[in-house]
């Protein structure tokens, strides 16, 4: 467990650290709609955060960083209870 | 990566949807199979060190930018078939709260990122080939992770391409070289970061290199 919240801690830090340096140029797959002048439809659903965006927070920093914060508590948790339903029982006695 | 919804026509949404979810069959069947509870927290904590390194955005040029896609470096950290899983939930949650993927592309998406990045645990195997040489595993490491990127785009370009939003501007005719040309160069960022992270996770945490172990042991 203690290993488990030093890995959490890093991927903070490396958050905190390395989101002002994120590149905002558009990705392949969006640079090749763009390079032809297509339209990006317009998506039905766009999120509660869409594009990594934090309504409630204006510096883009900060709302940056919640967003991907938020994500990692949702991956996190998500993975985690996926995985106790995926993966079968312990096969001794110990305590995971 | 991430193709938004619009993009694609509904038959290929469910087409990609029914290819997608044989995977994940077999996925969540290998890991029942394959792997105890106690795994939870590292597949847990592989996720989230995904999503992280998928938020942050290198250049590479002409003002593009591409991102770690992480399959194969979670195919080395959990084995294919928890790979496969957990990329997954990480798409579901980039589809479902931050609009990144759409959720009727959700299928194609699973399967040009999770499917061939897990997947890519067999080009590891068959380059390295038994062999134990640290230099060959991370040479072959390199080499998979480009080559899941590569694969990955050209399945991208290839879905998009026949659908009807290129069908006037050339389709998989520029689809797939635009697409491929791009990834080349962002499967080139894909293979060093994970080839860094895994070999130095090799020497402080090895332990946590299920997939390596199991790339180790002679039985498939």
């Amino acid at each position: 467990m203690k290993n488990f919240a030093k890995a959490i801690v890093i991927m903070i830090v490396v958050l905190m650290v390395l989101i002002p340096f994120a590149s905002t140029y558009p990705d392949g797959l969006e640079k090749v709609v763009e390079s032809f002048g297509i339209e990006e439809p317009q998506p039905p659903w766009k999120g509660l955060m869409p594009d990594y965006t934090f309504t409630a927070i204006t510096d883009s920093y900060l709302a940056t960083l919640t967003s991907g914060l938020i994500g990692v508590l949702l991956v996190c948790s998500i993975a985690w209870i996926m995985s106790l339903i995926a993966t079968h029982k312990n096969k001794n006695s110990e305590s995971s | 990566m991430h193709i938004p919804d619009g993009f694609l026509d509904p038959p290929l949404c469910i087409l990609m949807y029914a290819v997608s979810l044989a995977f994940l069959i077999w996925a969540w069947k290998g890991v029942k199979a394959r792997y105890p509870r106690s795994f939870a927290p590292l597949i847990a904590i592989s996720s989230a060190l995904v999503f992280v390194g998928q938020m942050l955005n290198f250049p590479i040029l002409y003002g593009t930018s591409g991102h770690l896609v992480g399959g194969t470096l979670l195919a080395v950290l959990l084995g294919p078939h928890a790979a496969v899983l957990s990329m997954t939930i990480v798409l579901l949650i980039q589809a479902t709260f931050f609009a990144d993927g759409g959720i009727f592309t959700f299928g194609a998406n699973i399967f040009n990122m999770a499917i061939i990045g897990g997947l890519s645990f067999y080009l590891i195997k068959l380059l390295s080939s038994g062999s134990r040489s640290q230099k060959r595993f991370l040479a072959s490491v390199f080499a998979a992770s480009w080559l899941s990127v590569f694969l990955g785009a050209f399945a991208c370009a290839v879905e998009v391409g026949v659908s009807s939003m290129f069908s006037s501007a050339g389709s998989i005719f520029v689809t797939i070289p635009a697409m491929l040309f791009w990834h080349t160069f962002i499967g080139v960022g894909e293979a060093l970061i994970t080839t860094l992270l895994l070999s130095q996770l090799q020497r402080i945490q090895p332990t946590t290199l299920i997939g390596l172990n199991m790339l180790r042991r002679v039985v498939p």
